[in-house]
């Protein structure tokens, strides 16, 4: 999903920037060197994660994001899925611990973009915010870990346990507390998440088990709510090729307690897929192309595709995921899909699916 | 299909008519589509200085400080929609605002403010708030932090408030009425226009009505002729009208793009709204008016009077002029008086040819020359043959002169509603944590600027005014302003007893604004019973000053006037510092209100921004209506010379009763010159009519105020040697006519309804 937006958003930055070096897709594929000397850091296989550092923010990498998605339930029973995201996209690569810009210069190093969504009785409820780097009003902090940007914020309290989510948009809002359970589960080899077969790929890791409770306000109605939550951090300078159309992305938590992501890079001859299989007991998998199957159960159909088969052999998997009835579409600058889903087939469950790149 | 082909070969045998219609239509076309294309460009451009000058809303720290990066880091994270906005002034007075359209993101809500930059940040003068905070080093510069519209007080942390914001002054309901004048012209063209179709159409038909007595001899029923004559006149406006409308754009985008390029600069982004406007609004318009225009003889009796058929209706038309008259001065509703402007129109049109012709017949009466006899018979037949050219440009003359007046008026309130309220050249205003009477007493004791600057300090509050006309209590504003000197003693009063400044300085009555005056019917001399604070005074009303729009009532008084417990709601100095720079003003009143900023605007610089925006709509309005007067003097040109070229052969007679041809030649002259002549003096009394409408009836009624009306008697005379000139064309036409082939009278008789 997001690495879409966020190419779409480097391009629009860009005009405010010096000229981006054009390689590849919206200049993203090369490793363009700044006038300061100081080049973009680019991830490759052998680079390592690091915590907490890694949860922070990477100014010498182009791209990054923190991403929580969740499927809740009311007090009635009834299912609410809900997302928030916050981007950062740099326009001046800044090497770790230097000299932060002075804010009373309004400097544009980089620049900030938050969603956040609520899916709940067929209704989507989406908001967009913006903002410019280092001036203050938008950021990121390792630990104890702090995101924000206006008064949306994502705020671990003191053991970094439990963490604190609150977003207010025009007409609803939510108040959500995280219980951190198990490790960050490190996507790819060791992190580094391949995007394509080429080899261009970010870092990424996830925190797959959240258990969530809080409120949701719409309208006039408070919602209790409690589930549980998928959160995402990735990073990188360069992700996707020419040639590459949109992003199929699934974070699945089945009944059995197993976890599944998988993503598909539609290309104009294919696709690139890959994934992580995440048992309940056990070390996390990577799955590699072949061991994924991904698609639509009707391709031919016209917009975002509603319903998939995604099947995993070597783990007995053989899912159908489906979206609920409604429209799910992130009308922001630039628009997506971002759904709760149900799954059935060989496992129940529920997670979340975004769709970029179908003509929206 | 035959019936068809025998229908149009009068057109393959005098194509000249076909011609002359087709070109009548294009032109028409052209005008009406140039004239609506500049007015819908002046709305714009007027839109648009609207849209950059809006006032907006900001907020300040209530302690006095300038606000900085970390008060707006702390209010965006308090969830308010706040967004920065540097503003440089460069040492060459050129313009740089940086504004943050990241931050600015919020603003843009459906149906919320427009970004005043429009999106574009190129530096003239918007530019990303990054690169004015790189200019900032080395010029002065303000940081403001604007904030959405739907904030209220209450929303804001303590320590903070919310004051307004804008980077001039709003022009309110004074672009709105002009705006609507505007429209009303429009509807005039458009009649105009159909007014220029017609003549030529009925002129066509006239010269076919043979072909058509023939055809019913031969048994083709007149109803079906009738609808063959419609689709020809559809075809025809098909055909014209298109290339019409290519013609007015392209017309209108040149006179435009002269004032565009003056205008770059102004706000330096192009306030100029170039192309754009549909096609099809001009289209359907022009289809519409060409249709009815030509085939308005089935829509009896109106067109019928228009073409001078039915002479009895006389007294009755007569009769819907004075109606027209009567309600014009009557009506206090907007539509009957959009009615009563089409009565007097019609009823003008109707009857300006008529009166011309009958006084010529008259003075052919009682002519014993001759020739004169001959002439005025003669204008007689011309005027009711070419009623319909004559009366379009009886029309256009009107328009142009009652333009001329609304223009020059407004360009004049403009200018006087500017300095009124921008007298000074700085205006200051008073930080709430600050006491005023320290300014006031630092002020007085500047010898320099009492020896070359001029100062008043503005103390604003509420107050009420007991026992109005209502009969209930109301609540006005209150400006307290002294001392009373040349900032204010200029302005123009509408009504005043003698010496007001100077009873005002005494504190001995009050001034009161035009809507006030009006509302509660107040009067110079009358005493106002009015309450400040917790006391009541009664004030003689020493003068009633033009408001120019402004719907609150005012009430003007001297400070020394306020009783102690009168709560200021806001506090202001006017300056203009002389030979003592504004920035030892500001040092000085920053040492003794002991804040680090203040807020200043530079009323001279807004001044000449407002200034040049106005201009620029008056420019496109003044070259919409010459754009209209010459197609009219064309269209006239292009029927009389038509016209006049029937009747020819009796023209010629003049020679063969031994007139010289050169003496001939005069007395063409004297005959086309008089019939334009008459039709300007006849435009006159219509264009100083519609001038008294425009700005003394539409406005009190659209709007509630007034503005003062003025005739220009040197631009009726411009408009009289413009006739002349156009007269005179005709003649020069016509003379050079005379030396072709003779014509045979028979000819001319058919072709001109056989009148002599």
């Amino acid at each position: 999903m997001r690495r879409w937006i966020f190419i779409c958003f480097a391009v629009v930055l860009a005009g405010c920037s010096e000229p981006q070096q054009e390689a590849g897709f919206a200049g993203l594929a090369g490793v363009a060197e700044n006038e300061s000397g100081v080049p973009f850091l680019q991830p490759g296989p052998g680079d390592r994660l690091t915590f907490p550092g890694d949860f922070g923010p990477h100014p010498q990498h182009r791209i990054e994001w923190w991403y929580l998605t969740a499927n809740l339930k009311t007090a009635d029973e009834e299912p609410l899925g809900l997302q928030w995201t916050q981007f950062r996209q740099a326009i001046k690569p800044r090497p770790a611990g230097a000299e932060l810009p002075d804010a009373i210069n309004w400097p544009l190093e980089a620049a900030w973009m938050a969603h956040a969504a609520v899916s709940f009785d067929a209704q989507h409820y989406f908001a967009e915010k913006l903002a410019r780097g280092d001036v203050g009003h938008a950021g990121a902090r390792a630990a104890p870990l702090a995101v924000w940007l206006d008064d949306w914020q994502l705020e671990a309290g003191s053991g970094n346990e439990v963490w604190r989510l609150k977003v207010a948009a025009d007409g609803w809002s939510y108040d959500l507390s995280l219980s951190v359970n198990g490790e960050p589960v490190a996507h790819g080899d060791n992190g580094f998440s391949a995007k394509s077969a080429g080899g261009e790929g970010s870092m990424y890791f996830s925190l797959v088990d959240l258990q969530i409770e809080g409120t949701v306000t719409l309208g006039d109605q408070t919602l209790e709510v409690t589930g549980k939550g998928w959160f995402d951090r990735e990073w990188s300078s360069q992700f996707l090729k020419s040639g590459q159309q949109g992003w199929d992305w699934f974070a699945l938590h089945l009944d059995s307690g197993d976890k599944l992501m998988a993503f598909r890079l539609r290309e104009d001859d294919g696709a690139f897929r890959a994934g992580t299989w995440i048992p309940d007991k056990g070390e996390p998998v990577a799955l590699q192309p072949d061991q994924l199957r991904l698609h639509p159960t009707n391709p031919e159909a016209e917009g975002f595709p509603r319903q998939w088969r995604l099947e995993v052999p070597d783990y007995g998997v053989n899912l159908e995921v489906s979206a609920p009835p409604g429209d799910y579409l992130n009308s922001g600058l630039y628009p997506y899909w971002e759904s709760p889903v149900s799954v059935s087939g060989s496992h129940g469950g529920v997670g979340y699916m975004e769709l970029t790149g179908y003509g929206e | 299909m035959t019936l068809l082909a025998a229908l149009f070969s009068h057109y393959r045998r005098h194509p000249l008519q076909l011609l002359a219609l087709a070109v009548m239509i294009v032109l028409a076309t052209m005008l009406w589509t140039g004239v609506h294309h500049l007015t819908s460009q002046a709305r714009a451009s007027l839109d648009q200085s609207e849209s950059a000058v809006a006032e907006r809303q900001q907020v300040v720290r209530r302690d006095g400080n300038p606000v900085t990066v970390d008060d707006f880091v702390e209010l965006r994270r308090k969830g308010l929609c706040v967004m920065p906005w540097l503003e440089i002034s460069s040492p060459e007075g050129e313009r740089v605002v940086g504004v943050d359209p990241l931050a600015a993101g919020c603003f843009q809500v459906p149906g919320g403010q427009e970004a005043p930059w429009g999106g574009e940040l190129d530096g003239r003068p918007f530019v990303d708030i990054s690169e004015a905070a790189e200019l900032d080093r080395d010029q002065g510069s303000e940081l403001s932090l604007l904030i959405s519209e739907d904030h209220t007080s209450g929303d804001l942390p303590s320590g903070y408030q919310l004051v307004p914001f804008s980077v001039g002054p709003d022009t309110g309901e004074l672009s709105d009425s002009f705006l609507l004048n505007l429209d009303a012209l429009g509807v005039l063209v458009l009649l105009i226009t159909a007014l220029l179709v017609r003549s030529v159409y009925v002129l066509g038909l006239a010269q076919r009505r043979d072909s058509f007595a023939l055809l019913h001899r031969f048994g083709v029923p007149q109803g079906r002729v009738n609808r063959l004559l419609v689709v020809e006149i559809l075809m025809l406006a098909l055909v014209c009208v298109v290339p019409g409308i290519w013609l007015g754009r392209w017309l209108a985008t040149g006179l435009g793009s002269g004032f565009g390029q003056a205008l770059e600069g102004l706000f330096d982004q192009p306030l100029y709204a170039g192309q754009g406007g549909s096609w099809l609004v001009p289209l359907v318009i022009m289809m519409a008016v060409v249709l009815v225009a030509c085939l308005a003889d089935f829509l009896r009796p109106l067109a019928r009077g228009l073409a001078g058929g039915n002479r009895r209706s006389g007294g009755l038309v007569l009769l819907v002029l004075l109606a027209g008259l009567a309600l014009s001065v009557w009506v206090t509703d907007l539509l009957w008086l959009f009615i009563a402007v089409a009565m007097v129109f019609v009823a003008a049109g109707i009857l300006a040819p008529r009166l011309i012709a009958w006084l010529a017949d008259w003075r052919s009466g009682h002519d014993r020359d001759l020739q004169a006899r001959w002439r005025h018979r003669e204008l007689s037949v011309l005027a009711r043959r070419l009623a319909l050219p004559l009366v379009a440009l009886q029309f256009a003359m009107a328009m142009v002169l009652a333009v001329q007046a609304l223009v020059t008026t407004f360009e004049s309130t403009f200018d006087r509603w500017l300095s009124q309220r921008l007298e000074a050249d700085y205006y200051i205003e008073v930080p709430e944590s600050a006491d005023p009477t320290l300014a006031v007493d630092w002020l007085a004791d500047q010898p320099e600027l009492a020896a070359s600057g001029l100062w008043h300090r503005v103390i604003r509050g509420r107050a009420t005014l007991l026992g109005g006309k209502d009969e209930g209590d109301a609540r006005v504003d209150v400006f307290a302003i002294g001392p009373v000197g040349p900032l204010v003693t200029g302005w123009q009063l509408f009504e005043s007893a003698p010496r007001p400044w100077q009873s005002l300085q005494q504190g001995q009555g009050v001034m009161v604004n035009e809507q006030l005056a009006r509302r509660q019917d107040v009067k110079v001399g009358q005493t106002l019973q009015v309450t400040l604070a917790s006391q009541s005074f009664e004030f003689p009303v020493l003068a009633i000053y033009p408001d120019y729009g402004r719907p609150a009532g005012e009430i003007l008084i001297h400070p020394s006037v306020l009783p102690a417990d009168f709560a200021a709601g806001f506090q202001s100095l006017s300056i203009s510092p002389g030979n003592l720079s504004i920035e030892d003003v500001i040092d000085g009143l920053q040492r003794v209100w002991q804040v680090e900023a203040l807020t200043i605007r530079d009323n001279r610089a807004i001044e000449e921004l407002a200034s040049a925006i106005f201009d620029q709509t008056f420019l496109l309005t003044r070259a919409m209506t010459t754009l209209t007067l010459v197609l009219a003097a064309i269209a006239l040109l292009m029927m009389g010379w038509v016209f006049f070229s029937t009747r020819a052969w009796y023209f010629r007679l003049l020679v063969v009763w031994g007139l010289s041809r050169r003496q001939a030649s005069a007395q063409l002259i004297r005959l086309s010159v008089s019939l334009t002549g008459a039709v300007a003096l006849l435009a006159l009394p219509l264009g100083v009519w519609l001038t008294w409408v425009l700005v003394h009836r539409i406005n009190p009624i659209a709007f509630g105020w007034s503005l003062p009306m003025a005739v220009y008697p040197r631009f009726w005379l411009e408009l009289g040697v413009l006739s002349l000139l156009i007269g005179l064309s005709i003649a020069l036409l016509m003379s050079r006519q005379l030396k072709s082939p003779t014509v045979a009278p028979v000819n001319a008789n058919a072709m001109a309804g056989g009148e002599r």
